[in-house]
């Protein structure tokens, strides 16, 4: 347990370390656009320019304002808004980011639930109707970009449905109300789902010829136990391997998705502040996936050795 | 038969089954023709790059010509695929993004390799700080979104620094800046592995220098993944480009990308839904013909799937 603690203390600052020097990758590329974050904009005056910049501390030489973020970044604070004077960008970000976390979590409970659900299916019944089935969607499945699944889910679930029902049952794009949730998380989720499909069976075929689940046959267990209990357990683990990866895949997926269906999260922000050119939001967005995926790892690492024992750190 | 053979007997008839020599690609086309989804997938690609190259001298119409009938067209006789939202022939835009398309692929999948096979190869042969530095690199690497960074060089690169003109070349470059980890970390792998096996050692010991040892015995030896490797980053890279161009932030209009063009037909899709539909499915057709052939291709070089 004082391992496990240890190891964490670790991590979390490796994740801290990583995240300032990633951001700063971004901020000093950032920082390098000649002129100024206002050159697009007309001000009345040379003054009022003089007096942004000055607000902004962006009159200071770039060593000094690199520290200045560094330092604002280890207390939490990400600086403010350069197109909305005012608007402080932690906070904003912390609201968004619960946003993007309810369809992220959706999102991950449906590829893990359908992936694995498939998966296991398929290795059950290999062979038969069920496993080509599965598995050919597979196949197609994790070749279809989430923003073309989106866009069709978008006409089927927005356009033809409300044909259908006379605009009674539909998806309307946004955010705001539960049933807005589905949509973007199947589309967010499902292309991965065919990733953990094609593992899942795979390591289901592996785990249920071994001697121990043949065991647990003979013994006379009833299907349901041995299934989840001596089979799944084991064919999890090569599966929680790529959670990492899968989450950010998520994030990255979010960015699009979020843009196509209206939602009001990180990714969504990201892009739009990119084309306004609000580079303190830009870096403060970086600043948070970086965080995130960090701790996603972290407690995938940590989840690990409870499914497998035989890790220990 | 051994016991029963006389042991004095002169010219013992022994019959070997000697194995015919083949090349490591030759060996691979035998066992890749056997996997029908890759097949399927070679297929696809060769089409694409023939329409590909028919786009560079031939297109129906131009790709960035506005008005060739009205705008939204739906797909008719003379414009199988229709017209976009600036009536625009959308075949003959699909067929310029094919060339986009592979340019951005095979692109990124060379620059990538560049950058990811020496390094690996580096780090995997010196171990030692190098190593070191490589590898934490490679794992910082992995702890961010990749492709957010990617975007990120996309826009300073061009946008803000003008270094490289908005187009095909920064996507490549950006893209293969962020996504050289996982070739290097493969590289260094087998690196590594090999520098430890006794060709290596015999080449060593009659005196081959460094660079002869890296490139004419570790490195062919470890081709085989270096090409599956490969393989998968071109549907990576093409993925990046669309993601980007759709998002807005990758090729300008009129640049016929299939992302773009995505982007383009998603506003009219109540009325209009063939613009979308023709971009969509052209670029998850391609995604998944690269992706067969890239698991055929690993099936074909695993020593374990031999049979």
């Amino acid at each position: 347990m004082r391992g496990t603690l240890l190891y964490i203390g670790q991590r979390l600052v490796l994740i801290a370390v990583t995240t300032v020097l990633v951001s700063s990758i971004v901020f000093i590329l950032l920082h390098q656009i000649p002129g100024n974050a206002f050159l697009n904009e007309t001000r009345t005056s040379p003054e009022a320019l003089a007096a942004d910049l000055r607000h902004y501390g962006l009159d200071k030489p770039l060593p000094t304002q690199y520290v200045a973020w560094v330092s604002g970044v280890l207390h939490g604070n990400l600086g403010e808004s350069l197109v909305n004077r005012g608007v402080m960008i932690t906070p904003l970000l912390i609201r968004e980011t619960s946003v993007s976390f309810t369809v992220g979590f959706f999102a991950i409970l449906i590829t893990i639930g359908v992936g694995l659900l498939l998966g296991v299916v398929a290795a059950l019944r290999q062979n038969t109707w069920i496993d080509y089935g599965a598995s050919s969607a597979a196949v197609v499945g994790y070749s279809i970009p989430n923003f073309v699944i989106a866009i069709f889910m978008l006409l089927i679930f927005g356009h033809y449905f409300y044909d259908w029902t006379q605009g009674t049952v539909f998806y309307n794009v946004g955010w705001g109300d539960w049933t807005q949730i589905p949509v973007p998380a199947i589309a967010l989720g499902l292309p991965y789902a065919s990733y953990v499909a094609r593992l899942t069976r795979a390591s289901m075929l592996e785990t249920i010829r071994t001697d121990y689940v043949r065991t647990a046959w003979a013994k006379g267990l009833k299907a349901r136990i041995v299934v989840l209990r001596h089979a799944l357990r084991n064919a999890l683990i090569p599966v929680v391997t790529i959670l990492g990866p899968l989450i950010t895949g998520i994030i990255t997926g979010s960015v699009v998705i979020e843009n196509i269906f209206g939602i009001p999260g990180l990714g969504k922000e990201f892009v739009q502040s990119i084309l306004a050119r609000d580079y303190n939001i830009v870096i403060g967005v970086f600043t948070f996936y970086a965080a995130l995926v960090g701790l996603a790892n972290l407690t995938v690492d940590v989840i690990y050795p409870a499914l497998d024992p035989r890790i220990r750190y | 038969m051994a016991q029963a053979a006389p042991v004095a007997q002169p010219d013992v008839e022994l019959t070997y089954e000697v194995p015919e020599q083949v090349t490591l690609l030759t060996d691979a086309w035998r066992r890749i023709r056997r996997n029908r989804l890759a097949l399927v997938g070679l297929v696809i690609i060769a089409v694409l790059f023939i329409v590909a190259l028919i786009s560079i001298f031939w297109t129906p119409y131009p790709t960035w010509l506005q008005a060739v009938g009205p705008t939204y067209q739906p797909p008719s006789a003379a414009h199988p695929l229709g017209l976009d939202q600036a009536g625009r022939d959308i075949l003959s835009r699909i067929m310029g993004g094919a060339l986009i398309t592979i340019q951005v692929g095979i692109g990124s999948a060379i620059i990538l390799s560049a950058i990811g096979i020496p390094l690996g190869l580096l780090a995997g042969f010196y171990r030692g700080k190098v190593d070191t530095v490589v590898s934490f690199f490679i794992n910082i690497w992995y702890g961010i979104p990749d492709l957010l960074v990617a975007l990120i060089l996309v826009f300073v690169l061009s946008d803000a620094l003008h270094l490289i003109p908005r187009g095909v070349f920064v996507i490549i470059v950006a893209f293969s800046l962020t996504r050289w980890m996982d070739m290097a970390r493969l590289m260094r792998g087998q690196a590594l592995a090999l520098r430890e096996r006794e060709f290596v050692e015999a080449a060593r010991m009659s005196g081959a220098r460094d660079f002869a040892l890296l490139f004419r015995h570790i490195f062919p030896n470890a081709l085989g993944p270096i090409i599956v490797q490969a393989t998968f980053a071109i549907p990576a890279a093409v993925l990046f480009e669309a993601f980007l161009s759709f998002l807005g932030l990758g090729l300008p209009p009129p640049t016929p990308s299939w992302g773009a063009m995505a982007a383009d037909g998603y506003h009219g899709m109540d009325f209009a839904p063939h613009i979308v539909l023709a971009p969509t499915i052209a670029l998850s057709i391609t995604l998944m013909a690269f992706n067969w052939v890239g698991d055929g291709l690993r099936d074909a070089f695993d020593p374990r799937m031999r049979r």
